[in-house]
């Protein structure tokens, strides 16, 4: 610093920027995953290393002891993991001492995975690390014990709930919610996305498209599309992505939108029947009763019980007759 | 005066009108069941909660039971046949209107009001009207009419199922609103009527028959059958969750109520036969039925204790079968306790004063699950209740001795 300062309060002000510059520094390299600091300032104090990266690598570990033949494992990725999978078989009657085992990948062998397993603790292992940074790194890896034996391990992004395997339905200028729901139990996803299907590929479904027809609600674990003002053009398959470290997991649903016209025609039809029974039924009456009135008068059930209960109220009262039961 | 059984009619045209109250059955109970496909879509559709939309077929069937007496005094006033017709074309419209609800309050409007009124005003009258036609098959014609209820319930089931999946709520509640109008012809079928007009105000009260609130039978019959409605309906509701808490599967416990259902069926028809066959006076029959099924009742928690499928589901056919043969006896014995003339408004009468009950019985029971975390006790107060309503009917005058009386010409 240059002597101009020599003024008490200058020279504290002077301090002052200089801590200040020093802190802001010391601040911002431990923020900073990337090593550019200037050495003066990493010498002043002894800084701990950087903290986690804003993702860190995992490494995860999945061990199947085999006892059949093979055996399927369903494996649940989030983010980008280095993963060690590990296969122990109990082996076969033969027990020989020495076998061959391998890795596969969705079905074609790594080439760089043959290796020669020996039995320990009667046992046979087999292992291998697997650097799972994309979607592409998702699959199917299967390891194999000589001819015999297998164990597949299914990588994936986590499943979404339920989905519904039958169309949706709903009406020209009504409106429809679809619904993507991940389980309680697998871990939330960092983003939903919407998706429809436009003959040859997916396109996503933005908000503000012209027409705000569609509106996306974003919770944790749930997802809804609402479609407002259908039109039948709106008919189709949509996607729902709901979005990991690793890849997006796809569901996929099917929109059927139909007119008024359709539960109309078996409305109408019914309505037909009902018309034309009442039609009939009081068609037989006319003509029954007109034969009945050239034939004299006859006792009708319901007649007779309408007569005899005018008569009750009109005479009785309260009084009981002689059909009923008195107290 | 003798005093020997009343002659009346039994059967010729009285057989139509049997089918034609099968029919209009389905219309009123087997729709009132559907309601709870529905509750599903409606859920997902208003986004309300399921107490929200549970009020829809709360109110439609209380407005049923609680017009029932509206009915009963229209149809003795303008006659059965023109009020069933009146009822089915309302019932009918209050669907159709439902169809194009853009919230769940018109649901309440036109799903529980609307065609709750009309549900009321069909069936007093439909019934009264069977039970003028039969004397001594009287119970037979009424249980086979009223087994067309289980019948619907696993008829409606997939078929309604198909229409939401291929109409939406929307297109099948416009297509439940046409067969509501089936009601109609059913309607027509009960002939042409004498049509008087109410003059005078006292005619209302005896169009209502509420002459009879003032004797002993029939009040001891309305408290009885309250009780009975406490009880009744428990189980058809709870049953499932009993076997999912005994832990049985869903399908176990599913088929828990269809073996009930089915139980109920033959029970129906078992309990019109053989009441008709006049072996037993008939109110000795109601009471003995009545403490079966509350026996059976609490039989059914303390089948689960054993742990075994097969017993639970034994007690289940049991519990349906002994339903089943109750319900047409309080109906069926209604002639014998008011007469004839005044059958209509009694029976509007008595539904109305039962509902209560039924209204109280279910959330009671869980209420007591809430409380004890199981469905044991609430079973077992349900069961007790029928065998209260069996007691009460001890009660009747005359229940020990003959029935029959110099000047009187029926007994029960």
């Amino acid at each position: 610093m240059s002597a101009p300062c020599m003024h008490p309060s200058c020279l504290l002000l002077l301090l002052l920027v200089v801590c200040r510059h020093a802190h802001t520094n010391l601040v911002s390299v431990t923020e900073n995953t990337t090593v550019t600091t200037e050495p003066p300032v990493e010498t002043l104090s002894p800084i701990t290393p950087p903290v986690a990266p804003l993702t860190p690598l995992q490494t995860g570990q999945k061990s199947v002891v085999l006892t059949g033949e093979n055996h399927t494992e369903k494996v649940e990725v989030v983010n980008p993991v280095t993963l060690n999978l590990e296969c122990v078989w109990t082996g076969d009657n033969k027990r020989l001492p020495n076998i061959t085992g391998y890795w596969t990948k969705d079905g074609k062998t790594i080439e760089s995975s043959y290796s020669n397993t020996q039995l320990q603790n009667d046992r046979y292992y087999l292992r291998k690390e697997f650097s799972i940074m994309s979607e592409e790194d998702l699959g199917t890896y299967s390891c194999i014990f000589g001819p015999k034996a297998k164990v597949d391990f299914i990588l994936a992004a986590p499943y979404l709930g339920e989905m519904r395997d039958k169309p949706i339905v709903s009406y020209v200028g009504d409106s429809v919610v679809m619904i993507c729901k991940m389980d309680e139990k697998k871990s939330k996803p960092i983003n939903w996305n919407w998706y429809k299907h436009n003959g040859t590929s997916k396109e996503k479904i933005e908000v503000d498209s012209p027409g705000h027809r569609y509106k996306i609600t974003k919770d944790e674990k749930k997802t809804k599309l609402v479609v407002h003002n259908l039109t039948e053009s709106d008919s189709g398959v949509y996607f729902c992505g709901a979005v990991y470290g690793i890849g997006t997991s796809m569901g996929h649903m099917q929109l059927r939108v139909i007119t008024y016209f359709e539960p109309l025609k078996p409305f109408l039809g019914i309505l037909v029947e009902v018309l034309v029974l009442v039609a009939v039924i009081l068609l037989y009456e006319k003509t029954g009763s007109k034969k009945e009135n050239q034939s004299g008068p006859e006792g009708n059930p319901d007649q007779t019980s309408n007569l005899s209960h005018g008569e009750n109220a009109v005479a009785d009262g309260h009084s009981g007759t002689a059909r009923q039961r008195k107290v | 005066m003798k005093a020997s059984p009343v002659e009346g009619p039994d059967g010729g045209w009285g057989w139509v009108l049997v089918a034609a109250l099968f029919v209009c059955n389905t219309l009123v109970f087997g729709l009132m069941r559907v309601f709870g496909i529905f509750f599903v879509e409606f859920v997902h559709y208003f986004g309300e909660s399921a107490q929200a939309i549970s009020w829809i077929s709360s109110i439609g069937v209380a407005t049923q039971q609680f017009f029932s007496t509206v009915g009963a005094a229209l149809g003795n006033a303008y006659g059965a046949r023109v009020v069933v017709m009146a009822g089915g074309f309302l019932t009918g419209l209050g669907l159709i209107l439902a169809s194009q609800a853009t919230a769940v309050f018109h649901l309440y409007l036109t799903m529980g009001v609307i065609t709750g009124l009309g549900w009321g005003l069909v069936f007093a009258p439909m019934m009264a009207t069977v039970m003028a036609h039969f004397t001594r098959r009287r119970t037979m014609a009424l249980g086979l009419s009223l087994s067309s209820i289980g019948l619907s319930a696993f008829a409606y089931n997939p078929l309604f199922q198909l229409l939401i999946e291929s109409y939406t709520w929307r297109g099948a509640l416009l297509i439940a609103g046409a067969l509501a109008f089936n009601i109609i012809p059913c309607g027509a079928l009960i002939g042409p009527q004498k049509h008087s007009v109410p003059s005078m105000l006292q005619r209302v009260s005896s169009y209502m028959a509420l002459s009879v609130l003032l004797e002993r039978p029939y009040i001891t019959l309305v408290l009885a059958t309250s009780f009975m409605n406490a009880g009744f309906f428990v189980p058809y509701i709870h049953l499932v969750a009993l076997g999912r808490g005994a832990r049985f599967s869903d399908y176990q416990a599913a088929f828990l109520v269809s073996s009930a259902g089915i139980a109920d069926i033959v029970g129906r028809l078992f309990s019109g036969w053989f009441t008709d066959l006049g072996y037993f006076r008939m109110i000795h029959v109601l009471t003995t039925w009545a403490m079966l099924l509350g026996l059976s009742i609490a039989l059914l928690p303390v089948s689960t204790l054993t742990g075994s499928y097969l017993v639970v589901t034994v007690a289940s056919v049991l519990y349906g079968f002994c339903s089943g043969a109750l319900t047409a006896l309080p109906f069926s014995i209604l002639p014998q306790i008011v007469g004839v003339g005044r059958v209509m408004g009694a029976l509007g009468l008595l539904q109305m004063l039962e509902s209560g009950a039924g209204l109280l019985g279910t959330p009671l029971s869980g209420y007591l699950r809430d409380i004890t975390g199981e469905f044991f006790i609430s079973f077992l107060v349900a069961g007790s209740f029928l065998l209260v309503a069996g007691l009460i009917l001890t009660t009747q005058p005359h229940f020990f001795s003959q029935g029959c009386e110099e000047e009187l010409l029926c007994c029960y």
